[in-house]
């Protein structure tokens, strides 16, 4: 435990690190398969600083019980992001997220 | 009798409840399940909750008479309570609803229920074949309602409820077929032209409960002698504007003008009853109002409502008699009313309207009776003239039920000239027609000679006393001299009402003899006669295809006669309960307590009792006059004399058969001056409220956003980037320490605190000594330092925060407590001092020191 304890800035760290490659890379990609993806990486970026932090602060659970609930929402964004996509290749026969701009006005 | 009047004692007379509130019943039951419950079951209400209450009455009026020996008896029913008014004379009024019945309203009730009844039984038959036959039995069944909280209401307040309730009824019903639109603008004019006079009626309210204190009958009788004062009624205000400057004219104008209380709310209450009872210049509603089935026209516009405006006065007699003005304006308008419509009478073709223009002058009638101060001489012509109105519209009724064989459109069969001869087909429609027609015209020993005689002859030799002694009122501006009745008043009243009896008596005999002698010029009457075309012939052209054919017009069922028959004979007897030239005066005995206090301000001239045989014969002549002229143009000389009158004064015929051209007058002088009110309305409504409030706000909108759209760029990566950037903002935020406190202070005490706001995993360290050392170095979870100044004592304390991540700021805060005397929203410790004269006052410590008086 106090291995750990002494290196929660690591984890703290490279959680930072997978959150803004997450965060990058669904600003700049373009394809959305790939956003969904990068979505995917920065909820997972905060389950692991959530697990890190919990492990600290070992009187109660409530950090992995957070990311518990995260995965199930990130599965659940996970399968409407793909319906939207799905719709949106019907629509447009693309997956490029620049196309989806009939919103515009 | 006497069981009942110890079952219903006056004090708590129930029975009034159940009389006005059971036609009520039976028009909602008909109003709300009438479609369902089907043409049997809607006669069988609305006849029998009329009925019951007609009884009902009947019992009353039994009782009242019991009742009623020297004083006037008088039943109530008190229901609750149903507003408090501040006045200026009793403190507080209440208002209640109330019924009461005394001897006028007893006779009224009776007139209302009874014929009320007999035409509803009459319009059994004569809507039978209506689709809106429930929907017309509910609102007959409202308006005996409405017409009995009028009649019974015991307060102004509960008679004008049922004042608006019969008008609304009577537009309902005018309206009643309403698909054409002819019938349903009949009905809004009436409804808006009694607006006019209603008007007046709540300016009569307000004025009474201002200078009375009360609006319930015997409030205002307690009251009256307070209407015996001046108002000040000019300049507005206390002076004309800028009267000064104007000079002499302005003199003028500035000149105080008084009038008695009572005439402004005589006038005021006349206007209500003008509009009410179609007299000039508010008549114009009635002869349109005859849109409505017949029915309705005998028993709203000829027999009960138009007679309220009567009734009201007579109710209110003690209040007309304080001002012999507002008394000479009710006979003149009355007297003119009278002749106006009967001259306009002359010229119309239409029975009905005939019938509406004479109703329209027999209530000037009414008006020039209760206006001379023969209150009882105009009830009795309220009484004869609803039965012999109401059998001369039903029998008109029945005629155009029997012209409806063959012609459909409702002006051609109730038109004149497609009548005559109908004698001979509708006999019992024809008698009782002929009954009530000798009746109007003054038939010797008829209820109308006797009525309308009575009337003339008190026009003649009543006048109104002055209410003051000596005529004249003390004003603020020196004394005022009251309107007197001039010498003539009684001689030009007399005048107009004979001359208006000969016209009756011309005009009536003229529709007498149109509809009944004569040829019948409706159709070719044919033996046999089949309907050729079946059914749909009702939807032809008649006139078309040749001369009309039909079959002999028939006569009508017996719910139709029967009542015809019965108001026919009251027509015929009902004379007798007033004939003071056989010295019967019941009637007058009876409503002698009524009209007891209004009586002693009614004088009739000297040697009054000699001209009452005179005056018989002059009425016979009237009579004769009339009916001979109008037998000898129209029968000996077949019209031809009307014809040669018509040529010989084209404009004064088309002018009259015009009706005077008074509708064009209104329409051009009111409703065009209320049509360019509304059209300056609608161009402020265009310009002010669309052009400014909405098209500027929604300028606004679309100008903002049209320029957030730029922000709205349909690109996915944008809104993502706005997203991030917030996200970002929110990381920095919660990154970020706050070093922030509240103080609290209590100057008086000296007591202070600093207390920091919490925050994430934020530690402090305070320096509340304000040594310059933090108190601990460490960081603690101490939120709060309290500590006590002295006065004039000021201290630093600083706080330093640290939070999660490890980063710090501070803050600095310098409390001082002021001096003792500073004023400002610390509190404040009040002393108890003793003043000079002795008592004792509380004042704020250090405040006013000169007393001495230092803590």
């Amino acid at each position: 435990m106090n291995l750990l304890g002494s290196v929660v800035e690591h984890y703290v760290a490279i959680a930072s690190v997978i959150f803004t490659l997450g965060a990058v890379g669904f600003l700049i990609r373009r394809n959305s398969l790939v956003q969904l993806m990068c979505v995917e990486l920065m909820l997972n970026a905060v389950n692991l600083a959530l697990v890190a932090f919990n492990r600290q602060h070992q009187d109660n659970m409530n950090g992995q019980m957070f990311a518990f609930f995260i995965i199930a929402v990130a599965a659940a964004e996970a399968a409407v992001g793909l319906a939207i996509v799905l719709a949106f290749y019907r629509l447009r026969s693309s997956v490029f997220s620049d196309e989806a701009d009939k919103l515009k006005h | 009798m006497e069981a009942l009047a110890a079952l219903f004692p006056a004090e708590n007379y129930t029975l009034l409840a159940f009389i006005v509130l059971l036609p009520l019943l039976g028009a909602i039951v008909n109003g709300v399940f009438g479609k369902r419950l089907g043409r049997e079951a809607v006669t069988l209400m609305g006849l029998s909750v009329i009925f019951v209450s007609f009884v009902l009455s009947v019992v009353t009026f039994l009782l009242l008479r019991e009742a009623q020996h020297e004083h006037a008896a008088r039943f109530f029913w008190h229901g609750w309570d149903w507003a408090t008014l501040s006045t200026q004379q009793r403190g507080s009024t209440r208002i209640g609803v109330n019924l009461s019945v005394d001897a006028l309203s007893g006779t009224m009730a009776l007139v209302v229920t009874g014929v009320g009844f007999l035409i509803h039984l009459y319009s059994s038959k004569y809507m039978e074949e209506d689709p809106g036959f429930y929907r017309f039995f509910a609102y007959l069944n409202l308006f005996i309602f409405s017409m009995l909280v009028l009649i019974l209401g015991d307060s102004l307040p509960i008679l004008f409820v049922g004042w608006e309730g019969v008008g609304l009824c009577s537009y309902l019903l005018i309206g009643f077929w309403f698909h054409e639109e002819k019938n349903a603008s009949a009905g809004k004019k009436a409804f808006i032209t009694n607006r006019i006079g209603d008007f007046g009626l709540l300016c009569a309210m307000g004025l009474l409960i201002y200078f009375t204190g009360a609006l319930d009958w015997k409030g205002i009788s307690l009251g009256a002698n307070n209407l015996l004062q001046p108002v000040p009624i000019w300049p507005l205000g206390h002076h004309f504007p800028f009267y000064e400057q104007l000079g002499s004219l302005g003199a003028i104008l500035n000149t105080k003008v008084y009038v008695s209380a009572a005439t402004l709310v005589g006038i005021a209450l006349f206007i209500g009853c003008a509009g009410k009872s179609a007299q000039l210049p508010l008549y114009v509603w009635l002869p349109d109002a005859m849109a409505g089935p017949t029915p309705v026209s005998a028993l709203i516009h000829a027999a009960t409502m138009v007679t309220a405006g009567v009734y009201l006065v007579c109710r209110l007699s003690f209040v007309f008699v304080l001002s012999p003005a507002a008394m000479f304006i009710v006979a003149v308008i009355g007297a003119l009313t009278a002749l106006f419509a009967a001259i306009i009478a002359f010229a119309q073709n239409d029975i009905k309207k005939v019938l509406a223009y004479s109703t329209v002058s027999q209530l000037g009638y009414m008006f020039l009776g209760v206006g001379v101060g023969a209150f009882a001489a105009g009830f009795f012509h309220v009484l004869t003239h609803a039965f012999f109105k109401a059998c001369l519209f039903l029998g008109a009724g029945s005629v155009i039920h029997a012209m409806h064989a063959r012609i459909h459109d409702t002006d051609a069969s109730q038109d004149m000239r497609n009548m005559g001869g109908l004698k001979k087909y509708l006999p019992y429609t024809f008698w009782t027609f002929a009954i009530s027609w000798a009746a109007i015209v003054g038939f010797p020993l008829t209820s109308g000679f006797f009525s309308k005689d009575e009337i003339l002859f008190k026009a003649f030799t009543s006048t109104i006393a002055s209410p003051t002694a000596g005529g004249v009122m003390s004003t603020p501006d020196g004394e005022m001299k009251l309107f007197l009745w001039p010498t003539w008043a009684g001689t030009a009243l007399y005048a107009i009402g004979l001359t208006t009896a000969v016209f009756t008596a011309f005009y009536m005999t003229r529709l007498f003899i149109g509809t009944f002698f004569g040829e019948f010029k409706g159709w070719k009457i044919v033996k046999n006669y089949q309907a050729a075309h079946g059914h749909d012939d009702h939807h032809h052209h008649h006139h078309e295809t040749g001369p009309l054919e039909g079959p002999k017009p028939h006569e009508s069922p017996w719910q139709m006669w029967v009542p015809l028959a019965i108001l026919a004979a009251l027509a015929a007897f009902t004379g007798f309960l007033n004939a003071p030239l056989f010295h019967l005066e019941i009637f007058e005995h009876w409503l002698h307590p009524v009209f007891h206090a209004a009586a002693e301000h009614v004088k009739p001239i000297e040697g009054a009792e000699g001209f009452m045989h005179p005056f018989v014969g002059l009425a016979v002549t009237a009579f004769a006059v009339g009916v001979g002229g109008a037998y000898w143009v129209y029968v000996m000389q077949k019209g031809e004399p009307a014809k040669r009158f018509t040529e010989a004064a084209p404009g004064f015929h088309s002018l009259v058969v015009d009706k005077f051209r008074v509708d064009e007058l209104y329409d051009e002088v009111v409703i065009g001056s209320v049509d360019s009110l509304a059209d300056i309305s609608v161009s402020g409504d265009k310009w002010v409220v669309d052009g400014i409030l909405a098209r500027f706000t929604a300028a606004v909108v679309t100008g903002t956003g049209a320029v957030l759209r730029f922000l709205q760029t349909g690109v996915v990566h944008v809104y993502a980037t706005f997203m991030v950037i917030g996200l970002l903002w929110l990381g920095w935020f919660l990154i970020t320490p706050r070093a922030e406190a509240r103080t609290a202070t209590d100057a008086a005490a000296g007591s202070y605190s600093v207390s920091a706001a919490p925050g994430l995993g934020y530690k402090y360290r305070w320096d509340a000594n304000g040594d310059g050392q933090w108190d601990s170095e460490e960081f603690n979870d101490t939120t709060e330092v309290n500590f006590k100044l002295d006065v004039e004592q000021s201290r630093k304390v600083r706080l330093e925060v640290k939070n999660a991540f490890g980063r710090t700021n501070s803050a600095e805060f310098v409390l001082e407590r002021p001096k003792r005397d500073a004023s400002g929203a610390s509190p404040v410790t009040l002393d108890v001092r003793q003043q000079p004269d002795g008592s004792l006052k509380a004042v704020p410590r250090g405040a006013g020191s000169a007393q001495g008086v230092k803590p």
